[in-house]
């Protein structure tokens, strides 16, 4: 089990390295052999603890021994010892574990080797100590916790994301993943594949031609570079709940070419069909996947309606004004309560699109739209469509060319809005004129609990205050927290001032 | 919580930057952003320690505010606002990298938009001054065509290479420039990369260093924390123990005391004891000695009892013989006691239960003697009401019968009359004068006046004065024939309405109330029945004894009285019927005395109703007293009936009857006279018949044909008498 989950990898970086090395360079070997010294760590494991039985094997196998004082002859197991013993040896020909005594069953389990096959294990066996080890044993580091505190569920989804990371389409058998798929369904609520390897055959022309002209045969090969097609994987996944995708590839090193981080028209529509059929998706991620805003319109008007989604990362991408809109047309059909654009190509006109959709909605909580290019245009009609919204709590426009004009609006905002609880204006031009205002928006506000005014050339003065009145808001929001009753206690109306005065 | 995140966000910004080769601004350029950026940092910085220091005060302030609170809780909210604090720095430290790598991105994108413009521009330029160059070299062309001197044609084609050789010139020089430019963007993306990785590795330092820094801080903080409540349990402590120890002390130093007093008592209490037990010694073998004496003195004593008793014995054994043999007599007598008592005994039982039989008997017999008793009333009372009954049919018989003879005797009695008168007037030719007898004129059984009850009487005067108005006059004289009395009805009534006025006393209150609805006179009726019934009047002789009572109590107390009403007043009630006839006038002149003195009845004071009524009820009691028996036997006298009977037998006297004898021989004559008279005139009758008939006989032969036949009729013969 273990070698054949690894070797795979190791074979295609190897094969990778192998194919880049040709262009010869110092870096595509010091990344290659990154993986390398991870694996004695991975594999002695095994070896040892096989040595250590065979040792126990030989001495039990002498019924005498004087050398050692804690020997004695009632030592002959039980029979129940011996039929437990039998069964986790014949495991994987005869699983026998449910008609067992519960704690025959979890003696079986304690001593089943983690590397028996997923087809005998998967259906079977729901011990999550069972499960530890044998996540334990594939990966050093595990975070249960992202995996809603099941080890079960970690070890299929890391095992599903492993193979597809390291799928070749045309080259691996897609029966690999789909065979999978019977015994993993129940088990996989989050898909995590920040790799898609491209077709073989596209490492191999770059040989042939020019090196030097690497854009101009992106552009020819691009028909041809589509990647895993996960439609037929996820309408088998039936609690399938987050999608996190970016269509590149990792530690490519010198080898890179443009075609490898390409998001194809044919993967466009495939992943958007493939969202759109799966009905329980909550999360959707495709970020550094270079989507612009044609693909951006094809992924968003197949989420439209959808049931369940409520999360939607586009960040990192290429999206512009027209899929700014689409996304502002999504907001008012669906249900979606966390939209991020970050780090795209956003400018006024979509701002103001997305605002005109935030006005009137009632679901989304948090925007995040750093690092576009809104102005004070698309920032003055987010801040007209803050008056008016009942239900934004979180709100990132840091980097964003915004000014002043947009800062007075905002502390009128501020003054209003009672929902609204993290605002994020750093790396913007807000000005001392515009801090002051923002100062005094602040002052009426008792909802809002950060502020980032960061570089932003903000006075020091108004910055420090507005941090005051931060403060106050948060110790009254933990006194409200702690006694829901008082909304404010004396004291902490009280606390805030001694400094101040 | 945010650490990670943000690591997350920082590591995604560096690996897209580094997918991105466009070149950035870096650390270690000339570029005055990167010191504006580093000024900013440190700006951030020192705003940092300041908000801290404020910070720091606050929680001073807030110490004070809270000296009350225990130390335990100020050093947890302390540490927690600390921790809080350096948690929003330590993130705020962290994110500045992202930030300032967020800003430097913008420049860099601004300053990349301002480059390619101007390369555009450039490039466009380049363009448009090359076409115009590609244009004049093909325009040449034109005109090298046109010429036909190869020499021109040489030169025109060399220029022409000239101008193609300056124009690719220029393009290769455009090129390289361009090359040369990417190369430098090449540098730059190596330097950005170089830049960036080192900004990740701050970062991870920044990461690492705010971990442990957090760490360090929290676990100081968490020593804080528990030294401060280590510190308070050990006051606490060190306060119980005082105060543990201070209440020990003094329970201490109590015992102590407690003790002195006790051992000093108990010193005291040891010398009480010595000093009682002397005394008591002294005491004991003064007691000892006296005892003795007293000992001493009893036994000698003893010694004289002794001899006394000895004595005694023998005197009482002799005594004792003597009681034995009276003992035993007394014990013969108490048995032959005994069983006189058992038969007295005996004979008690048996007496009680005869006595009880007896009872029994008696009882019984009583019984059966109420119960005949009872019988005999019921059947007496039936054989009064039988005998009422009978006396009442007798009654009736006896006056249907008296009335049968009464009316067979006067029939008789007429029927003499009638004889007698005949004779009288017929025969005698004497006037005749119809006889006039009492008892002619009495029909039915005589007997005694029915004596009325006073009430009735009462209602008669009453109802007779009401309707005096009316017909005084004409009844006058009728009305008052029922009455037998001297006095008038209005004086009776007159007083009887005094009495009535005078004695309410006498009337039941629930009367009273009942008759205030009533008439007046009737309501007087009602209530002299009432007073009456008290006074125990009963009858009619009662009330006019009353009534007279009153004239004459008037009489004696006025002098003026009359001796008549008196007397009147007087006189039995049986003899008031053979006085009918003065009555009549009595009562005329009663009248005329009253209208004489009309306000006689008013002479007498009311006042003096009450003694009159007192003095006549007095009086009363006697003479009924001794009439009760008689008037409850209420026999007929028939002691008149034979006088009443003899007297129709000599309703005719002797003399006529003399006279009757008389003439009845004288009659008897007469009548044989007659009849002889008779017997002749039959004689005669019969005689004058034959005549008749032989007569008629006549006649016959007379009107016979054989007569006419004849030659001499025998009419013609004799006579035929006529008639």
């Amino acid at each position: 089990m273990q070698e054949t989950l690894v070797t795979p990898t190791l074979s295609v970086l190897s094969r990778s390295s192998i194919t880049m090395q040709d262009r010869s360079s110092t870096a595509g070997q010091a990344s290659s052999t990154g993986p390398q010294p991870s694996r004695p760590s991975v594999i002695p494991p095994p070896s040892k603890s096989k040595g250590w039985k065979s040792g126990a094997n030989v001495r039990r196998m002498r019924r005498i021994i004087a050398e050692d004082p804690e020997w004695s002859l009632a030592i002959v197991p039980l029979l129940t010892e011996l039929c437990i013993q039998h069964i986790v040896e014949n495991f994987q020909n005869n699983p026998i574990l449910k008609q067992l005594l519960p704690e025959h069953q979890q003696k079986v389990l304690n001593h089943l080797s983690p590397d028996l096959p997923l087809t005998v294990t998967a259906n079977l066996i729901d011990d999550e100590n069972y499960w530890r080890r044998c996540c334990m044993q594939r990966w050093p580091v595990c975070h249960v916790a992202r995996h809603g505190g099941s080890w079960k569920r970690l070890f299929f989804e890391r095992h599903l994301e492993n193979l597809i990371k390291h799928f070749i389409p045309s080259t691996t058998d897609p029966a690999v993943i789909l065979d999978l798929l019977p015994f993993c369904k129940n088990y996989v609520r989050r898909l995590r594949v920040d790799q898609f390897l491209p077709p073989v055959q596209l490492p191999l022309q770059p040989w042939n031609g020019e090196l030097s002209d690497s854009g101009s045969e992106a552009e020819m090969e691009q028909p041809t570079g589509d990647h895993y097609q996960l439609r037929d994987l996820v309408a088998g996944l039936s609690h399938l709940e987050e999608l996190d995708l970016v269509y590149g590839v990792k530690d490519c090193g010198m080898n890179f070419e443009w075609n490898l981080f390409l998001f194809t028209y044919q993967d466009c529509h495939s992943l958007a069909a493939t969202i759109k059929a799966c009905h329980t998706l909550k999360t959707f991620r495709l970020t550094r996947s270079k989507v612009d805003d044609d693909k951006a319109r094809i992924l968003i008007r197949s989420l439209l309606d959808h049931p369940a989604l409520e999360e939607l990362d586009l960040s990192h991408n290429l999206i512009g004004d027209r899929g700014a809109r689409a996304a502002a047309k999504l907001l008012s059909h669906s249900h979606l309560r966390v939209l991020t654009l970050a780090n795209n190509q956003v400018r006024a006109p979509g701002a103001q699109s997305l605002a005109h959709a935030l006005a009137h909605n009632t679901n989304l909580i948090s925007l995040n739209l750093r690092l576009n290019c809104i102005e004070d245009e698309g920032g003055q009609a987010l801040a007209h469509a803050l008056q008016t919204n009942k239900c934004l709590t979180t709100l990132h426009l840091g980097g964003n060319e915004l000014s002043e004009p947009t800062a007075t609006l905002l502390s009128q905002v501020l003054t209003v809005n009672t929902t609204l609880t993290s605002i994020n204006l750093s790396c913007n031009h807000i000005g001392l004129d515009g801090g002051k205002q923002l100062l005094e928006g602040m002052s009426d506000n008792k909802t809002l609990l950060e502020f980032d005014l960061r570089l932003s050339d903000v006075a020091q003065e108004s910055e420090y205050l507005i941090g005051q009145a931060l403060c106050a808001n948060r110790e009254a929001a933990r006194q409200r927290a702690l006694n829901p009753s008082h909304f404010m206690s004396p004291i902490t109306a009280k606390g805030p001032e001694n400094p101040v005065g | 919580m945010n650490p990670p995140g943000s690591l997350g966000g920082l590591e995604e910004k560096e690996e897209e930057d580094l997918s991105t080769p466009i070149l950035g601004p870096s650390i270690y350029s000339d570029n005055p952003q990167e010191r504006i950026q580093a000024r900013r940092l440190r700006i951030a910085a020192r705003l940092e320690a300041r908000r801290r220091e404020a910070l720091g005060e606050y929680l001073d302030g807030k110490k004070e505010s809270e000296e009350d609170q225990s130390k335990s809780s100020k050093q947890k909210e302390e540490s927690r606002l600390k921790l809080a604090k350096l948690l929003l720095c330590g993130t705020e430290l962290v994110t500045n990298i992202q930030v300032a790598t967020d800003i430097r991105e913008i420049h860099r994108r601004v300053e990349e938009e301002e480059i390619k413009r101007q390369r555009l521009e450039k490039l466009e330029n380049e363009v448009k001054t090359s076409q115009d160059k590609f244009d004049e070299i093909t325009a040449k062309w034109e005109e090298g065509r046109q010429k036909r001197i190869p020499q021109d044609l040489w030169d025109v084609l060399s220029t022409q290479q000239v101008h193609c050789a300056a124009l690719i010139e220029d393009k290769n020089k455009l090129i390289s420039e361009l090359q040369q430019e990417l190369k430098t963007k090449d540098d730059q993306y190596v330097k950005d990369l170089k830049k960036q990785s080192d900004d990740i590795c701050l970062l991870l330092e920044r990461m690492e260093e705010q971990v442990k820094n957090v760490m360090k801080t929290f676990r100081q903080e968490l020593s804080y924390i528990e030294k401060a409540f280590e510190i308070e349990r050990q006051e606490l402590l060190t306060s119980n123990k005082k105060k543990w120890e201070r209440a020990l002390q003094a329970h201490n130093a109590k015992e102590l005391e407690y003790l002195m007093n006790r051992i000093k008592k108990v010193e005291d209490y040891e010398k009480q004891l010595n000093k009682q037990r002397i005394w008591d010694w002294e005491e004991y073998n003064m007691i000892k000695i006296k005892l003795e004496q007293d000992v001493q003195i009893l036994e000698q004593q003893l010694q004289q009892m002794k001899a006394t008793y000895q004595l005694n014995q023998e005197k009482l054994e002799y005594n004792f013989q003597v009681l034995k043999k009276r003992d035993e007599e007394s014990t013969v007598i108490k048995s032959q006691q005994k069983r006189k008592i058992n038969r007295l005994h005996d004979t008690l039982n048996n007496l009680r239960s005869k006595y009880a039989k007896q009872i029994k008997q008696f009882q019984e017999e009583n019984q059966s003697l109420t119960s005949d008793y009872k019988r005999l009333v019921m059947q007496f009372k039936e054989l009064q009401k039988a005998m009422r009954h009978f006396a009442l049919i007798d009654d009736k018989q006896f006056r249907e019968i008296w009335l049968m003879n009464e009316e067979e005797a006067k029939d008789l009695i007429s029927r003499a009359f009638d004889v007698d008168r005949i004779i009288h007037t017929h025969h005698l030719g004497l006037p005749w004068m119809a006889p006039d007898f009492w008892f002619l004129r009495n029909v039915g059984p005589i007997s005694q006046q029915q004596q009325k009850s006073a009430t009735q009487i009462l209602e008669e005067v009453l109802m007779q004065t009401e309707e005096e108005g009316t017909e005084e006059a004409a009844s006058e004289a009728e009305s008052y024939l029922d009455l037998p009395k001297q006095i008038s009805a209005k004086t009776t009534r007159k007083i009887l309405m005094l009495l009535c006025d005078e004695s309410g006393f006498l009337i039941e209150s629930k009367l009273l109330s009942l008759l205030l609805p009533l008439e007046k006179n009737e309501c007087y009726l009602l209530k002299l029945d009432a007073i009456f019934s008290a006074l125990g009047i009963e009858s009619e002789d009662d009330l006019y004894k009353l009534v007279n009572f009153f004239l004459r109590y008037r009489v004696y107390h006025s002098p003026s009285s009359q001796e008549q009403t008196s007397l009147m007043s007087a006189l039995e009630p049986g003899e008031k019927r053979d006085l009918e006839e003065q009555k009549e006038e009595s009562l005329g002149e009663g009248e005329a005395e009253e209208k004489e003195h009309p306000s006689s009845p008013k002479l007498i004071h009311p006042n003096d109703v009450l003694k009159i009524l007192e003095a006549f009820v007095m009086g009363l009691k006697k003479p009924r007293d001794s009439r009760t028996p008689v008037k409850l036997k209420h026999v007929r006298d028939d002691s008149k009936d034979s006088e009443y009977w003899e007297a129709l037998t000599t309703v005719i006297p002797d003399t006529t009857q003399n006279l009757w004898d008389a003439l009845y021989t004288a009659l008897e004559k007469y009548h044989l006279i007659l009849t002889q008279r008779a017997k002749l005139l039959i004689e005669n009758n019969s005689l004058e018949q034959q005549n008749t008939e032989l007569q008629m006989l006549l006649q016959q032969y007379l009107e016979s044909k054989i007569n006419s036949e004849l030659q001499v009729p025998p009419t013609q013969v004799f006579r035929v008498p006529t008639k």
